[in-house]
């Protein structure tokens, strides 16, 4: 279980995150929602242990996070930068098992697995370079899957593709959260995304005076997996929850 | 083939100006023989086998002084590249330093070293070493900071992120120093032989110069030349080979 406990985060005298709590439980997909600039990679890179909160903590599993580790993997937001240029789609994805250790019979095997897992098998050999966003985002999901995260951290990893790219990837990332069991925080800009992906769905928003974000609402997702691209978005449930949180998100 | 056929033909009419200019005696053909006497002169040291000696000993006090940089230069520049506190202390001296010619340096290596070949290696390594050094330091500095924070999430080790993120990723800006410095690293070697009475093409090109042999001076600078030429081609080609990703996408 992954757990804030009042989280604050202040930059010089710029306060970017103001009381942040929430828990996630093992297994659960939290996404977190919020216009531009509300601090909602700030609170990923919190998580993750990249920065330390200015105030309150994380907890995993009760231990404090005090610095990034392997069992919590990031997929980040621009993928332009977020794999290695020099090396092919296989050799990005042999990284985190590099840095796992893994050795050599089990490691191309690990790799042959994760690549088909994401639907890259046929592009191994590939530069980053040569494959479109959407490719580049499986890269760097397979990458982090092989690090056998216990929390998986993704900051708008769709932000950049087209909705059918888009959507073939959500029902992705879904199945394989659901298979491993791995705890989600899914961070999003698109509240249909956030809902038909979420157990949990939290709104950042920039409080009035001060523009720290803070948690303006919280809701949890009551449909049953697995969920449909067609049926899920036409249920009443789901039209419910985008009509309470949509005046939320209006600037 | 088409794309080096203009220089060629610009190289031609070049040298059909040179014979006719000497043809003409527009110059004292003591200091300005025709290319007919001086690609014969060419020839014959090639067909004699009198080229190599010389040719391999500047090749060879080039190449040593220039490993020499290149390791020292990415050594320090990995060091300085990719810690703050390095750069803080380092890089005012580096400014200081590398503005400096390294000719000027030659009397105080020669002082301490005399008129060897340990002095000649020397100053061609100190004169070659700051494109290598200044390319590494930029090239680590700018490491993309995110994939600085994906080691960290992979809690891979400093030298890990080296060898497999930092190093990899300054390559290209490497490579073009390391190409610059192999520049000048030949004319180095000359300029030492020269100085120091090291056997080599440079010692061979003052020589022929003192006793007036001008088409064995202009067969040196020639083959100068051609090896200046051969040698960053080639590194142009190790770099189109280590840099196959670049070209990739298209
Ligand atoms: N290292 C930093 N130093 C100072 N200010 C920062 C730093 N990182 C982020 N900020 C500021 O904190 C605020 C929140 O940034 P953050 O990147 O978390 O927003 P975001 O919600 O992810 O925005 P977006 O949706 O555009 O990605 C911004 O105003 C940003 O300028
Ligand atoms: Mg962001």
């Amino acid at each position: 279980m992954i757990a804030a406990r009042p989280v604050g985060v202040s930059f010089g005298s710029r306060q970017v995150l103001a009381d942040v709590s929430f828990d996630v439980p093992s297994g659960q997909f939290l996404c977190i929602i919020g216009p531009s600039g509300c601090g909602k990679t700030t609170l990923l890179r919190v998580l993750a242990g990249l920065i330390a909160p200015t105030s309150g903590e994380v907890t995993a599993d009760g231990k404090a996070v005090r610095g990034p580790a392997r069992s919590r993997a990031i997929v980040f937001q621009d993928y332009t930068k977020a794999l290695l240029p020099w090396r092919t789609v296989a050799g990005n994805v042999a990284l985190g098992l590099e840095a796992c250790r893994v050795a050599e019979p089990q490691k191309s095997r690990r790799i042959e697995e994760l690549l088909s897992k994401m639907g890259l098998g046929h592009c191994a050999g590939q530069y980053p370079a040569q494959l479109s966003g959407g490719m580049q985002q499986r890269v760097q999901i397979a990458r982090a899957l092989g690090q056998d995260p216990q929390l998986l951290l993704m900051d708008e990893p769709f932000g950049a593709l087209d909705a059918i790219t888009r959507q073939g990837l959500q029902d992705e990332v879904a199945r394989i959260a659901a298979e491993q069991k791995t705890t989600v925080v899914f961070i999003t800009h698109d509240l249909e995304e956030a809902i038909y992906l979420g157990d949990q769905v939290i709104v950042l928003a920039a409080a009035p005076g001060t523009g720290a974000g803070r948690i303006a609402e919280r809701i949890t997702v009551e449909i049953p997996r697995p969920r449909s691209q067609l049926e899920t978005r036409e249920d009443p449930r789901f039209l419910a929850y985008r009509h309470r949180l949509f005046g939320l998100l209006k600037h | 083939m088409r794309r080096v056929l203009p220089a060629v033909l610009f190289a031609a009419a070049l040298i059909g100006l040179w014979q006719l200019a000497a043809e003409l005696k527009l110059i004292n053909p003591i200091f300005f023989p025709s290319p007919g006497r001086t690609f014969g002169e060419l020839y014959m040291q090639v067909t004699s086998g009198r080229l190599w000696q010389p040719l391999g000993a500047t090749a060879l006090r080039m190449l040593y002084g220039w490993l020499l940089a290149c390791g020292l230069g990415i050594a320090l520049g990995a060091a300085i590249g990719s810690s703050r506190t390095a750069r803080e202390y380092l890089e005012p001296l580096l400014d200081f330093l590398r503005p400096l010619p390294a000719s000027a340096i030659i009397p105080v290596a020669i002082l301490f070293l005399g008129l060897s070949p340990a002095m000649s290696t020397a100053v061609i390594a100190f004169g070659s070493l700051w494109p290598v050094l200044l390319a590494a330091v930029h090239g680590l500095k700018n490491t993309e900071p995110q994939l600085v924070e994906l080691c960290e999430t992979l809690e891979m080790r400093r030298s890990q992120v080296l060898a497999k993120v930092a190093l990899p990723g300054a390559l290209p800006d490497i490579l073009s120093g390391v190409r610059v410095s192999l520049a000048i690293a030949l004319i180095l070697a000359v300029v030492t032989e020269m100085q120091a009475s090291l056997p080599g093409l440079g010692q061979n090109i003052l020589l022929a110069q003192r006793s007036f042999r001008s088409p064995e001076l202009y067969a040196g600078i020639v083959v100068l030349g051609i090896m200046g030429f051969l040698v960053n081609n080639g590194l142009l080609l190790a770099e189109r080979r280590l840099l196959r990703w670049r070209s990739a996408a298209v």
